[in-house]
């Protein structure tokens, strides 16, 4: 199946939890991650949690590879600044200069650092181990209204409906001379007569689509149907109340002092 | 409900101009389209084609901007006094650009198909059975599990086309349905109207092929000048001298008969044919070969 996410198709048990229990799961530990203030407790559920899903999902590879593309810079610059130029650092462990390795920054940098890496990591293996399409039947079923499913699926499909138009262009330009060339620079304002053509093609496309889902009756009941019917298992709705309660318990915990 | 020998499409006087518009694209115009009828509207580009088909679709004037007058009625009912929902119950409405008709909020052509059913509640079991019949008159089935937007032109087009028939409407109006398809994909679609029509489906296609027309239609609509110019079987209006200065196709047939004419391969007399069957006929007698 050709898709537009990161989505991976695999035969695997974290494939086939109802979406909704993993995002309400990907919720509760971002919540926790961000409540606690401790760093060791949102690499404690990378740890714990988050990796093992991956390795049960079979993503691991994409995982890691997504995780040294677009995260390990990000924890890279983040460790350089915040440890370095601290601005309330005072414990300093090393100098250069300006730059001051202090214990508070290093502690702000971790603290921020592992808190990003479970979110992001969190969120890709969620990505990766559902199907958009049954995510927002799963939604659907759990009541959400399916204009707002119809919302967020078109804009996971924008991109490719996107990609299809921008190519018809560039190409009827092209065959009329349009020369992509040369240097970045040259190339990018080369690029610029494609805008005019793709936003206003895009914006009259509107009027035609809604036509169309006029004629296919979008909206015509408040209950559609749906083809794909997406198993939520008495195990599944239990597990997601206790895992949204332990969330907001931590975060009570957390509010009145328990856990400081 | 209408009475049996009511028009299954009736248009009276049915005039329409687009906002700020300096002339009616529609005007006056006049069409009785029988139930289980297969019919062409032919005409220049521009000459409101498209215009006719929403009307009858009723997007003119629920979902259109400007001045209306007349009355578009489909088994009886006014759609204009209606809702657009109504409407589009009564009538399907394939628009000319498969890639705007494509919801783009399904991630493969099954949930494609099956979106128009959901929307109308279908349940499952019953949207399953005709995903599958669909698909397999339209020869889809190797494009179930693909993404609607990594399909061909022609491919989008067909799956736009089943994502309607799908839907059973008593009317099916389609604007320019084969533009994007090869020749075998059109057969296709002409066959799947055929059988349509035979089950009693009201079909109005909106085509330049004539030939396909003369082929497949009961009858065939001229639109000029914002007018219903001629309406009438193919073989009457595909032969009348007027057509080319419509701005319609003559079929390549009659164009080769044309010229076999003023060559003295055929008398002048003689009606000039249009299908291959009818040139078939016309060279054999001429030639005195049994036929």
């Amino acid at each position: 199946m050709t898709t537009t996410t990161l989505y991976l198709e695999r035969t695997s048990a974290l494939h086939r939890l109802n979406p909704v229990t993993k995002l309400v799961a990907l919720l509760s530990i971002i919540l926790a991650v961000f409540a606690v203030p401790h760093w060791w407790i949102p690499l404690g559920i990378v740890a714990v949690v988050i990796v093992p899903a991956a390795v049960l999902g079979r993503v691991g590879g994409r995982l890691l590879r997504l995780f040294l593309i677009l995260l390990l810079p990000l924890l890279v610059v983040l460790f350089l600044i915040q440890g370095l130029f601290y601005p309330d650092g005072s414990t300093v462990l090393w100098e250069w200069g300006l730059a001051q390795l202090t214990t508070e920054g290093l502690l702000f940098a971790i603290t921020i650092g592992s808190r990003l890496t479970a979110l992001v990591l969190g969120s890709l293996v969620f990505v990766l181990t559902t199907d958009p399409a049954r995510l927002m039947s799963a939604l659907t079923q759990v009541g959400m209204s399916p204009k707002i499913a119809y919302v967020i699926s078109a804009s996971l499909q924008i991109i490719p409906a996107f990609q299809a138009r921008a190519q018809s262009i560039l190409l009827a330009q092209q065959a009329r001379g349009l020369a992509i060339v040369g240097s970045p620079l040259k190339r990018a304002r080369a690029l610029l007569p494609l805008l005019g053509p793709l936003i206003l093609g895009m914006i009259t496309d509107v009027d035609e689509r809604s036509t169309a889902m006029e004629a296919r009756a979008f909206g015509a009941t408040p209950k559609p149907t749906s083809l794909i019917i997406v198993p939520d298992p008495v195990g599944e709705r239990v597990a997601r109340w206790l895992m949204f309660l332990s969330a907001i318990a931590v975060v009570v915990l957390v509010v009145v002092g328990v856990i400081a | 409900m209408a009475n049996a020998n009511a028009p299954m499409i009736e248009l009276s006087g049915v005039g329409f101009a687009y906002e700020d518009a300096e002339r009616f694209t529609l005007a006056n115009l006049d069409l009785r389209i029988d139930a289980g009828t297969v019919t062409g509207i032919v005409g220049a580009s521009g000459a409101g084609k498209t215009t006719l088909a929403k009307t009858i679709a009723g997007f003119i004037p629920l979902n259109e901007g400007g001045t209306y007058r007349g009355a578009a009625s489909v088994a009886g009912r006014v759609l204009a006094e209606g809702t657009l929902s109504e409407a589009a119950a009564a009538v399907g409405l394939v628009t000319q650009n498969p890639f705007n008709q494509i919801s783009g909020a399904r991630f493969t052509v099954r949930e494609e198909l099956a979106f128009g059913l959901e929307n109308r509640s279908v349940p499952r079991d019953e949207m399953e059975r005709r995903v599958d019949e669909v698909a397999a008159r339209l020869r889809l089935e190797p494009l179930l599990d693909r993404s609607p937007y990594a399909l061909s032109g022609g491919q989008m087009q067909l799956v736009a086309i089943a994502s309607m028939v799908i839907m059973q409407p008593p009317v099916l109006v389609m604007d320019e349905p084969t533009s994007q398809l090869d020749p075998a994909g059109t057969r296709l679609v002409y066959d799947v109207l055929s059988t349509l029509s035979d089950g009693g489906t009201t079909v109005v296609i909106i085509e330049h092929k004539t030939e396909l027309l003369h082929e497949h239609c009961d009858s065939i609509a001229v639109l000029a000048g914002g007018l219903i110019v001629q309406h009438g079987t193919p073989g009457a209006v595909l032969a009348d001298d007027r057509l080319t200065s419509w701005g319609v196709g003559e079929t390549r047939v009659t164009t080769a008969a044309r010229l076999a004419r003023e060559r003295g391969l055929l008398p002048v007399e003689r009606a000039l044919p249009i299908g291959v069957d009818d040139a078939v006929e016309a060279f054999s007698t001429q030639t005195g070969a049994a036929s």
